[in-house]
């Protein structure tokens, strides 16, 4: 790929979408005017109702006799008594009948679903009374006072109340706080002059008396009111530009007939879909950045006032940030999908659903109660808009936002590998039509191995299945769980896409036996990589205790007197042949065609592979040892030994607890132990150095076409 | 130059879905020579074009450019073809000259040269009065224009035309013509296909006439109406496709 090329579409592409009115107005036009608009016009609609609401006394009918007392509280509360709206006659009759039982104030239940639709009360003669002058609004609310009230309250006992209002009107709702407050300051004095009466000591009746507290300082309660409207807006925002500018590029060009002219032209398809890809993505980010840019800007005009700087400049940052993942992604997908569609109208109409199922996912955020945890860190886009949430909130755990972005980043390269994969399709440039075995590159047996893309995609499918597999599983113990993620969620997608791929077994999975150097250099390597890898990792990221108990729990199959053998056979044998077969065989031979860049490019995703922020370095470098032997040696055997040694020895240490070995005050691998494994490593590639190692192109499938 | 074919196709075979659009095609244009090709509508002109330019990839067969193998070294060959088709249109907000200035430099054109080149065709094709407007504002006869000199921008050995005067007015379409003999007397090998019979008599040193995907014949204009016993291009033509009843009809 040139570089001076990818810039040369990109400017293109950037100077014919800047020409564009629809990418200019979705860009920057709606952003500039939507939350001004919206958030400073609904805040000011919304405060001058209120203040209109404040300013005006609550019309009240009272039905029974009010103390003066009682009308006096009701004046002082802000609310107009109507003696004009009367009880009705039926209703006197009925109450003074005493065949009207009170309404008891309900009990709370703190656990009830606020999403549970609640059960209609029954109606009663009070209800039936009031409903209809609350519906024609003659009143906002209704005090009803049984029969025996005023009687009741100078003889020292309970009168009976009820207020009626229709919650579906904000100034009834007004009316209700307002003479429940009255109703409350009045029984207050009507209990401490009780008390008063009966020389009873102040707050003898109340028992308890109890006040709360928000704890939560200015900034993390604007952070949550933003945090759920904030990912759900920005993404949508993000993705109108973004959808414009992908079918622009590619239907857009296909019915203008000039694609037809790149097609002629010296370049290779990954050029003209990287540099269409880095257009669309920049319209994205820029749209973005303007709409971070419009909110920050607006938060701050409205909440000068109220929360002064309430959210920090670095949340606004960390959310335009992640967002990059979240425009890279959908740039990919839209791409991906945009150029089947012969014209702009039939790409509008592929684009809509896919812009729908980017969409909804941002829709969790809004829901109370749903958070950023491990089940949903790797739901792509509900979790970038969870993780925007949390960082609104100040609250996002560096693990889970390591989950998040690393998962998002991975979803964004399958975007993209659809994208170039596509993009080679000339069935799909010129006729606008393909099959999915051709566009999985299955259809055309002969192939010897995989292309990079087929590798992201078996890395990608095995990773999301495993991680939600090895959370489902968990309730059936870590045997069960180990046995099922390696055998059926990282060994069966490999096989599984040799198979569908007519790869040849062999030459995927690198099925040859190596001579004594190889497996020489496999133990060497197996008995130092883990001590490199634990020793330089964990230096640079280290683990906090709670993660490395957690660890050494997992390493011991959470039961410390789990026989050795069943460890070995559980926590290294069997990872090592599934692991390996599934990275050193089917995602290095994906990669082949990078040259030695398959070597760190296939450790990466290893390191990947094992979901943590803290494990990451370490299973990256010990990947990378692993890697290049099986480069190296061209055999799958040698890894596989290397792996189930280092992960079989750490199992043991962890295991036995050896005299000499202090784990629990041991904070770091000493610098002297590393040395040592750096002698051992470098004595066992020198076994291999001079073997033919891997080479490129012996023979790739179609599949990596797009991926060259 | 001279002694090294410009384009060769060998045993192309072209299939879509079911459909054999392009079967067992030969073909060889020099140096210094105009190869007209000839067909009814869905005879596969444009599918051979397009093989030979690098857009479709034959299912069998090769495409040699300039020396450069269309399989195994397609930028080098791309780089020594122009291609230009007559319902190909042009980028509608870039002006012809922002879109000259973009294929030269996907051609990595030296920016000097690229300079004088767009500056030199503008003057040649008699660009200068339209070419900073956007191209959507274009007439027809001017967007072919601006269309030829993206073909001729990198100045390539080999042209590929695929039925570039189609639907275009008697100035612009004269325009073309010369614009190919010019390209003749430079030395470049010219493939073009038409409709038009008095064109192809006119600028061809070669004809090559398809049917159904095949050839069906092939020679200079004077040897294919001998061989058919025919008096015109436009007789020898029917009878080789097996149209002349349709044609006797239609007169």
């Amino acid at each position: 790929m040139r570089p001076r090329i990818l810039w040369t579409i990109f400017r293109k592409e950037i100077r014919e979408s800047l020409r564009d009115r629809r990418t200019i107005t979705a860009m920057v036009v709606l952003p500039v005017l939507l939350y001004p608009m919206m958030i400073l016009g609904i805040s000011w609609l919304q405060n001058s109702e209120e203040e209109k609401t404040a300013a005006h006394a609550s019309p009240v009918a009272v039905w029974g006799d009010a103390t003066p007392q009682l009308l006096e509280a009701l004046r002082a509360g802000h609310i107009e008594v109507r003696p004009s709206v009367a009880m009705p006659a039926q209703l006197a009759a009925q109450l003074q009948s005493g065949r009207v039982p009170p309404v008891r104030p309900k009990p709370e239940d703190p656990d009830e679903s606020p999403q549970k639709p609640k059960k209609p009360e029954p109606d009663t003669p009070v209800t039936l009374a009031a409903r209809p002058v609350l519906l024609n609004r003659s009143v906002d609310a209704v005090l009803v006072l049984w029969p025996d009230f005023a009687a009741q309250l100078s003889e020292g006992g309970l009168g009976h109340a009820a207020v009626l209002y229709d919650s579906a009107r904000p100034a009834s709702d007004k009316a209700h706080e307002r003479v429940d407050a009255a109703l409350t300051k009045f029984r207050e004095q009507l209990l401490a002059a009780r008390e008063r009466e009966d020389g009873l000591r102040a707050g003898f009746a109340q028992a308890v008396e109890v006040g709360d507290a928000n704890v939560a300082p200015p900034s993390r309660r604007a952070g949550f009111g933003l945090g759920m409207m904030l990912p759900f807006l920005l993404i949508t925002m993000c993705l109108t530009p973004i959808f414009y500018a992908a079918i622009d590029s590619t239907a857009g060009e296909k019915e203008r007939n000039t694609m037809q002219t790149l097609l002629c032209a010296p370049l290779r398809p990954l050029e003209i879909i990287g540099g269409k890809f880095l257009a669309v993505a920049a319209i994205g980010l820029v749209s973005a950045g303007v709409n971070i840019t419009s909110m920050s800007l607006t938060m701050a005009r409205i909440s000068a006032g109220a929360f002064a700087g309430s959210v920090a400049l670095h949340q606004y940052v960390l959310a335009f940030l992640l967002l990059i993942p979240i425009v890279l992604l959908t740039a990919g997908v839209f791409l991906a999908v945009s150029v089947f569609a012969r014209d702009f109208k039939e790409g509008q109409n592929y684009l809509m659903p896919a812009l729908m199922c980017m969409m909804l996912p941002c829709g969790v955020a809004i829901v109370p109660g749903i958070e950023l945890n491990a089940v949903m860190s790797f739901a792509p886009v509900a979790n970038i808009a969870l993780l925007i949430k949390a960082v609104m909130m100040g609250e996002a755990a560096p693990d889970l936002s390591f989950l998040v972005i690393a998962s998002s980043l991975l979803y964004t390269a399958l975007a993209v590998a659809a994208a170039a994969r596509v993009f080679s399709r000339e069935a799909v440039l010129v006729g606008g039509s393909d099959t999915l075995r051709g566009f999985l590159g299955i259809d055309k047996p002969g192939a010897v191995r995989p292309g990079g893309a087929a590798a992201v995609l078996i890395f990608c499918v095995a990773l999301v299945t495993a991680f939600y597999g090895s959370l489902l599983l968990q309730p059936y113990g870590a045997l069960m769980q180990i046995a099922i993620v390696e055998v059926a969620f990282l060994l069966a997608p490999a096989l599984l896409a040799v198979k569908m791929g007519h790869f040849s077994a062999r030459e995927t999975l690198l099925l040859r036996m190596p001579g004594w150097r190889g497996i020489a250099a496999a133990v060497l390597v197996g008995v130092s990589a883990g001590v490199v890898g634990a020793g330089v990792g964990m230096r640079l990221v280290r683990p906090p205790a709670d993660f490395a108990r957690a660890l050494e729990k997992s390493l011991l199959m959470d039961n410390p007197h789990m026989p050795l053998a069943v460890l070995w056979l559980c926590i290294a044998i069997l990872p090592a042949v599934c692991e390996e077969l599934l990275f050193r065989g089917f995602i290095l031979s994906g990669f082949r065609d990078l040259g030695k860049w398959a070597i760190p490019a296939t450790a990466l995703l290893f390191g990947l592979a094992h979901a943590s922020i803290y494990r990451i370095l370490p299973t990256f470098i010990v990947g990378l040892f692993i890697t290049m032997l099986a480069w190296q040696t061209r055999s799958i055997v040698p890894s596989i030994i290397a792996h189930a040694l280092n992960d079989g020895l750490i199992a043991t240490l962890v295991h036995v607890r050896p005299s000499w070995l202090d784990m629990n005050s041991m904070r770091e691998v000493p610098w002297t132990w590393i040395a040592a494994a750096v002698v051992v490593l470098a004595l066992g590639f020198a076994l291999i150095s001079r073997r033919a190692s891997l080479e490129a192109p012996h023979g790739h499938s179609l599949a990596s076409a797009g991926a060259r | 130059m001279g002694h090294e074919p410009g384009v060769s196709a060998h045993a192309l075979e072209k299939r879509f879905g079911a459909v054999v659009a392009v079967r067992d095609f030969n073909l060889t244009v020099n140096h210094g020579e105009i190869v007209g090709l000839l067909g009814p509508n869905g005879a596969g002109k444009t599918t051979v074009l397009r093989m030979l330019a690098g857009i479709l990839t034959p299912d069998s067969g090769s495409v040699t450019a300039g020396g450069a193998s269309m399989s195994e070294n397609p930028l080098e060959a791309k780089r020594r073809i122009g291609f230009l088709s007559g319902d190909t249109q042009l980028y509608q907000r870039l002006s012809p000259r922002e879109m000259l200035r973009y294929f030269g430099q996907l051609y990595e054109l030296p920016p000097d040269f690229l300079r004088k080149r767009i500056a030199e065709l503008t003057g040649e094709l008699d660009m200068d009065s339209f070419a900073g407007r956007p191209c959507g504002t274009l007439s027809a006869g001017q967007k072919q224009r601006a269309n030829i000199a993206r073909a001729f921008l990198h100045d390539p050995d080999i042209l590929i035309l695929d039925e570039p005067t189609n639907a275009l007015d008697v100035i612009t379409g004269r325009f073309i013509v010369d614009a190919i003999r010019s390209r003749r007397a430079a030395g470049r090998a010219v493939l073009f296909s038409t409709h038009i019979m008095g064109e192809a008599e006119y600028l061809c040193d070669r004809v090559v006439m398809i049917h159904r995907g095949a050839v069906v014949e092939q020679g200079t204009v004077a040897e294919i109406v001998a061989r058919s016993g025919r008096k015109t291009l436009t007789d020898a033509f029917l009878a080789a496709i097996g149209a002349e009843d349709n044609g006797r009809s239609i007169q």
